[in-house]
């Protein structure tokens, strides 16, 4: 017999234990002629599925299995009871966060259904177990128990494991008796003849006795050998990565933690696994047999909804049915013959597609959430359905904004529908704790997502296991911009912020570079899921192994891509920062003008003109998906006037319009800068509101329909065909296709190849406009409070920090601007969040971002302030028992300013409290109580005042600069506001001005960093777009690639700058600053005195950056690295 | 039975061939006697006089992958049989220190050997001699 097959491999979903990417496993196995190659992780299944599908595609056969940690088989009772010399060490911890552990490994592999349900029941059991220990290093945790493996060991083959198997460990260290127990009491967990011992050569010059001692056991037992080679690595080449990943994973540096100490663990041909167990042949053969036993198959296609109860008698559909209809009697008042065909029309494809269940499951969350009062919205594709919207899942009317089922769910492809809904981040654990109530823990998981290794955390992993210390390892990640890591050098070479990078030293760390290059994509660690949720009919642990998450939830092994390759139904319960904001901003108003006075901003009619002037205004900071950078500059160019209007906003910036540049003809067109001429006469409605421009998916199956008399169904195939990489064959049959039955239906040939030309051009690019439908409708809700609650509003966006695009300090400041005054806190009024105060007229910022600042003291505040006010900084610290890091940041912020009295009859200031604190904490540390009139008695070593007629005593430029250190909030004014006669002085003009000025014309401008975007451009030149802000507006430059070289270390280093360019001012294009040079600026106030932006201002590397435009917390990085796409885009126009 | 007596009393067969002293549980007791022998040692942990590394020339049999024979000090030592072979890969992250070897242990002329290839040099050496 011939051949071979790898049943131990360790993929780079083994977690710093394996080198192999999936992708070049598969690829490796086809070149080497093997048809079959099993997976073998430590402690779970986390590449399985990918792993399933990609190799049964590329024709070979994917064994499934697991490298288990087990507890001990060889001895009864605790290895520590055991004479010294009869101790086996315990090998290092494997497996990744939580379901690391330490003990000695099994291999397990899946037969069938049974042994796949049973494996991931059995890793799940061990996982779960382990609680929330938190022994980081693991112990007993994660460890399969033998009362476990022989109850589920049906359908699964096991190999005693490699050199850290008992079995294996036992007969190297030279206890054979413990060794033959082992192998004896494992075997007895299996099936006769499902149990194999596994010889491994790992080429050590123990491997020969070790391999011979182990086959002697087998005979002695009656038990079978099997060869494996521990695969670790695909190529001898590879050996340092995995020795890099292995140390790191161990927290230790090279070399090798695992004592390998050769290269030898390669995934070798078969020749060579034969050549090296010649004496064995048996032990080749077995892997064949083993191989041809497994036979898996997962049923991937099918569907597997959870279970929901029906009354006697109904079905499913009979219940969703009964509640769509009624649905739509509340939606459509009077209910329309269309709205009534258009139903029938999607209750019949859902019943056809089998789908009932899964809207009953989506509707009966969020009626939940109904009930209780959380705000919610659903999102994407499902706002394409009338019985979404009926059911009261999404918002947005589809039959008045054109929205077609078929782009949701298309009759001919059987597909899981997909409906994400938005919560209230605030009140989303409670639908959780419902989901859980509702379906059964045992049915209920978390998905995971997994963290892969970027430039930044490559760079990190390399020069940890070189043994670097920390702070040069901080200080070699700290500049680096947001790129993939196999872009190192490139970024290195070109990028102006690293013109002193410490790693452009290629001498001395070219090692570094290249591990780093090579550790790109490699997954780092499991993470969970923002909001997707897996619910299952039987237990979900017979779906997916699970284990802990670090924030202690329960989560799967799978992603939702695996999630959805399995049938299983994902729910995304995804928390939205803008719900809480909208229902904080409602709150707050009606506490102040009344509950009836402030209506419910989701049922609003969308006809305010006022609202849509301060979107056309630009005034969009805080409004969601509308207060970017770009899209403040779309707004000044598209004027919204109507609901469509926000709707074609919110899907003109996004990278696929951009990309096909479909903004600029919409503008030119809405303007009547250029003629609406379309190719067909069919395509004029269907095109009416987007000026004849192709932008949304639902419009590509219109026209298809149109003019070539395609179905809707087909016409949605038709675009997803185009939509995907297609062959030049496949194409051309399309193409043939439209243009025949557009002939057909009387268009002329030129004109059929003129839409089949436009339909190809935007088809890619399009947006569906279901989902920024439904998106709109918050945007016009946050919009309207905006326009009506501005002080509110402000203070809501802040309380719900992070979201949004700016920081709370730009959005506070835009408060100011709306002549919001803003008040610094203070223990005697402020809450924890910021208030509003004056009739709407100013903001008191809350104690809860305050530096230092801890639970326990807020609480002691509002408790004791709900008895009296304090008095003093005395009697302050009696009552709540401040810690004196927090005390003196609320003394310097002002927090307790104008408390008490000195024997200069005035109140103490802020240096006096300052100087007085430790003492006083000392006294009524000692003695639990202090003088009355302590600060009377006291203030001796104070600072002298710098000004006096302020009650702190401070000068605007120290009562600034605390504020920005301990809050990140310019309170006092605008850091620029103090600078304003020095840069005016110096030529510069003011974002407000920036309106009047010509297009073209030369400018200065001055602003404190807000963003610094740099995507990529499709000629792949850099380009970056800063957004900054002086005290008057907010500025928009861009940097384009030569001045970009000059200024690129400022603006990564600096905090504020000025910038020298050219001011764009056109209608077409709106209004930025196209920059020559950016310069430092060091803000002073007139007396000379420097303003610290310290914590106010962050500097960081440019690129996307965490929280954006009100997008929900899983969107955000994706929305930012796509906005930055789009920036380009404009800019480059 | 004397010191050694079970290795003597072995049969090596016919020159040449490997000697596969690991093959089965007959051959156990000059498993054990081998393993328990004092001689017995990786090249590399020799210490003192008897440990070398020396370049030597050697003969390749590509189609068994081992070495056939080697000449040191102008005598050729043809390789009755493999005993041993293992491979080192260490401190590759050290270019001055960093080992890649591919190393068999053999008898020839009565003699054990440590012969290893060394992949960064791409040269034979004799890194060991127990005699």
């Amino acid at each position: 017999m011939s051949g071979f097959v790898h049943l131990h491999v360790h993929s780079t979903f083994s977690f710093m234990d394996g080198a192999i990417p999936l992708d070049g496993l598969i690829e490796r196995a086809k070149q080497l002629g093997m048809d079959a190659c099993a997976l073998t992780d430590h402690q779970g299944l986390y590449g399985a599925i990918r792993f399933y599908r990609k190799a049964r595609a590329a024709g070979v056969r994917p064994i499934l299995g697991a490298e288990i940690v087990v507890e001990a088989a060889g001895v009864f009772g605790q290895e520590a009871d055991l004479p010294p010399d009869a101790r086996l060490p315990s090998p290092l911890p494997v497996g990744s966060a939580r379901a690391r552990a330490a003990g000695f490994h099994l291999t397990l592999l899946v037969r069938n259904m049974t042994g796949y349900r049973n494996l991931c029941t059995l890793l799940s059991r061990a996982h779960l177990r382990a609680g929330d220990a938190n022994d980081d290093l693991g112990g007993a945790r994660s460890v399969v128990t033998l009362a476990d493996l022989a109850r589920l060991s049906e359908g699964l083959i096991g190999l005693s494991g490699c050199t850290n198997g008992e079995v294996g460990a036992s007969v190297l260290a030279g206890i054979r008796s413990r060794a033959r127990d082992a192998a004896r009491r494992l075997a007895g967990c299996f099936a006769p003849g499902d149990f194999y011992v596994e010889l491994v050569h790992t080429m050590t010059p123990e491997s020969q006795r070790y391999i011979a001692s182990l086959a002697d056991l087998a005979t002695s037992l009656g038990l079978p050998v099997v060869a494996t080679n521990d695969v670790h690595y695909l190529k001898r080449t590879d050996a340092p990565l995995h020795d890099v990943l292995a140390a790191v994973g161990a927290r230790s540096a090279l070399p090798n933690p695992y004592g390998r100490t050769n290269a030898e663990l390669y995934f070798k041909s078969a020749a060579d696994m034969r050549r090296l167990f010649s004496s064995y042949p048996s032990a080749c053969d077995a892997t064949l047999e083993i191989a041809a036993r497994c036979d898996l198959d997962l049923g991937l296609g099918q569907f597997h909804f959870p279970g929901v109860e029906v009354p006697r008698g109904e079905t499913s559909y009979s219940v969703l049915s009964k509640m769509a209809w009624r649905g739509l009697e509340e939606r459509y008042r009077p209910v329309t013959p269309e709205s009534v065909r258009r139903l029938q029309h999607e209750m019949a494809v859902i019943e056809q597609l089998g789908f009932p269940e899964y809207f009953l499951v989506v509707k009966d969350i969020v009626d939940f959430a109904r009930s209780r009062g959380i705000r919610y919205s659903g999102r994407g594709s499902a706002g394409d359905s009338i019985v979404s919207y009926v059911l009261g899942i999404t918002d947005a009317d589809p039959i008045a904004h054109s929205l077609l089922f078929e782009r949701f769910l298309n009759p001919s492809r059987r597909q899981m529908p997909d409906i994400d809904v938005d919560f209230d981040s605030a009140r989303r654990d409670e639908v959780i704790a419902y989901i859980y109530k509702r379906f059964g823990a045992r049915h209920v998981a978390m998905v995971a997502t997994v963290n892969t290794m970027t430039a930044k955390s490559a760079v990190r992993c390399a020069a940890k296991a070189l043994g670097h210390k920390a702070d040069t390892i901080n200080a070699m990640s700290r500049h680096l911009p947001w790129v993939s890591a196999r872009k190192i050098r490139d970024v290195l070479a070109t990028y102006p912020e690293c013109r002193s990078h410490p790693l452009r030293d290629e001498a001395r760390h070219g090692l570094l570079l290249d591990l780093t290059e090579r550790l790109d994509h490699f997954p780092s660690h499991l993470g969970t899921h923002l909001g997707g949720f897996l619910i299952t009919r039987e237990p979900v642990d017979t779906w997916s192994p699970l284990q802990w998450a670090a924030k202690g939830t329960v989560v799967s092994q799978y992603d939702k891509d695996d999630i959805e390759a399995l049938g299983l139904v994902k729910m995304d319960i995804l928390g939205l920062r803008m719900h809480s904001a909208i229902s904080e901003t409602v709150e707050l108003a009606r506490a102040r003008v009344g509950a009836d006075a402030v209506p419910e901003p989701f049922l609003l009619p969308h006809d305010d003109p006022k609202v849509y002037a301060t979107i056309a205004a630009a005034d969009t900071v805080g409004m969601f998906q509308l207060e970017s950078s770009g899209q403040r500059n779309l707004a000044m160019r598209l004027q919204e006037r109507t609901f469509e209007d926000i709707i074609a906003a919110i899907s003109l910036f996004r990278p696929g319009p951009l990309e096909a540049e479909m903004i600029v003809p919409f503008i030119r067109r809405r303007h009547g800068l250029e003629p609406v001429i379309v190719p067909h006469p069919a395509m004029g409605p269907v095109l009416a509101d987007s000026y004849g421009v192709i932008v949304y998916q639902e419009q590509v199956l219109q026209v298809a329909q149109g003019v070539a008399g395609f179905t809707l169904a087909e016409a949605d195939s038709f675009r997803r065909a185009m939509t995907k990489d297609r062959s030049r064959e496949e194409m051309e049959s399309l193409h043939g296709e439209f243009v025949r039955r557009s002939v057909a239906l009387g268009a002329t040939p030129e004109v059929a190849e003129e839409v089949f030309r436009q339909l190809q051009g935007f088809a890619a690019y399009g947006f569906n406009k279901a989902h920024a439908a439904c998106f709109a409708v918050v945007s016009y809700a946050s919009a309207w409070l905006k326009t009506y609650y501005p002080a509110e509003f402000a203070a809501a966006i802040v309380n719900n920090e992070p979201m949004g695009f700016y920081s709370p300090r730009l959005v506070l400041d835009d408060a100011r601007r709306h002549d919001i005054a803003l008040l610094h806190p203070h223990v005697n009024v402020s809450s924890a969040a910021c208030t509003v105060e004056h009739d709407g007229r100013a903001i008191r910022v809350g104690l809860r971002g305050l530096h230092n600042m801890n639970s326990r003291l807020l609480r002691a505040i509002s408790d004791e302030r709900a008895l009296r006010p304090f008095d003093d900084l005395t009697d302050f610290l009696r009552r709540t028992r401040a810690e004196v890091d927090a005390a003196e940041s609320l003394i310097r912020v002002g927090a307790l300013d104008s408390l008490g009295v000195t024997d200069a009859g005035r109140p103490p200031t802020r240096d006096e409290q300052l100087a007085l604190l430790p003492e006083l904490k000392a006294v009524l540390g000692r003695e639990g109580s202090a003088g009355e009139r302590a600060l009377m008695l006291a203030p001796s070593q104070a600072r002298e005042a710098t000004d006096l007629s302020h009650p702190s005593g401070w000068d605007v430029v120290r009562r600034l600069g605390a504020e920005l250190e301990l809050t990140g909030l310019a309170i006092t004014c605008h850091p620029l506001e103090l600078a304003a006669a020095d840069l005016e002085a110096r030529g510069v003009t003011w974002a407000k001005d920036l309106a009047r000025c010509e297009d073209r014309t030369r400018i200065c401008v001055a602003g404190v960093r807000e963003r610094a975007q740099t995507p990529r451009t499709r000629s792949g030149k850099r380009v970056c777009f800063l957004t900054l802000e002086d005290h008057t507006g907010l500025l928009d430059v861009v940097v384009f690639p030569e001045a970009l070289q000059r200024s690129g270390e400022t603006i990564v280093k600096h905090r504020c700058y000025i910038v020298e360019g050219v001011l764009q001012n056109n209608a077409e294009r709106g209004i930025a600053v196209v920059a020559d040079i950016v310069r430092p600026y060091i803000v002073r106030a007139p007396g000379g005195a420097a303003v610290r932006l310290r914590r106010g201002v962050g500097t960081a590397p440019m690129g996307p950056f965490r929280g954006s435009a009100g997008h929900t917390d899983e969107e955000e990085w994706e929305i930012a690295g796509r906005e930055q796409d789009a920036k380009v885009g404009a800019a480059e126009r | 039975m004397g010191h050694n007596a079970a290795i003597r009393r072995f049969d090596a067969k016919k020159a040449g061939q490997p000697l596969d002293l690991f093959e089965s549980a007959s051959r156990l007791p000059i498993v054990l006697e081998l393993l328990s022998s004092p001689w017995i040692r990786r090249g590399s942990q020799v210490d003192g006089p008897r440990r070398v590394e020396v370049e030597v020339p050697v003969v390749w049999d590509a189609e068994r992958a081992r070495p056939c024979s080697f000449i040191w000090k102008e005598k050729r030592y043809v390789i009755d049989a493999l005993v041993q072979q293992w491979a080192v890969e260490s401190l590759w992250w050290e270019r001055s220190r960093a080992r890649s070897r591919r190393c068999f242990r053999v008898i020839a002329r009565g003699g054990v050997y440590d012969l290893a290839y060394d992949r960064i040099g791409g040269r034979w050496l004799l890194v060991g001699v127990v005699d």
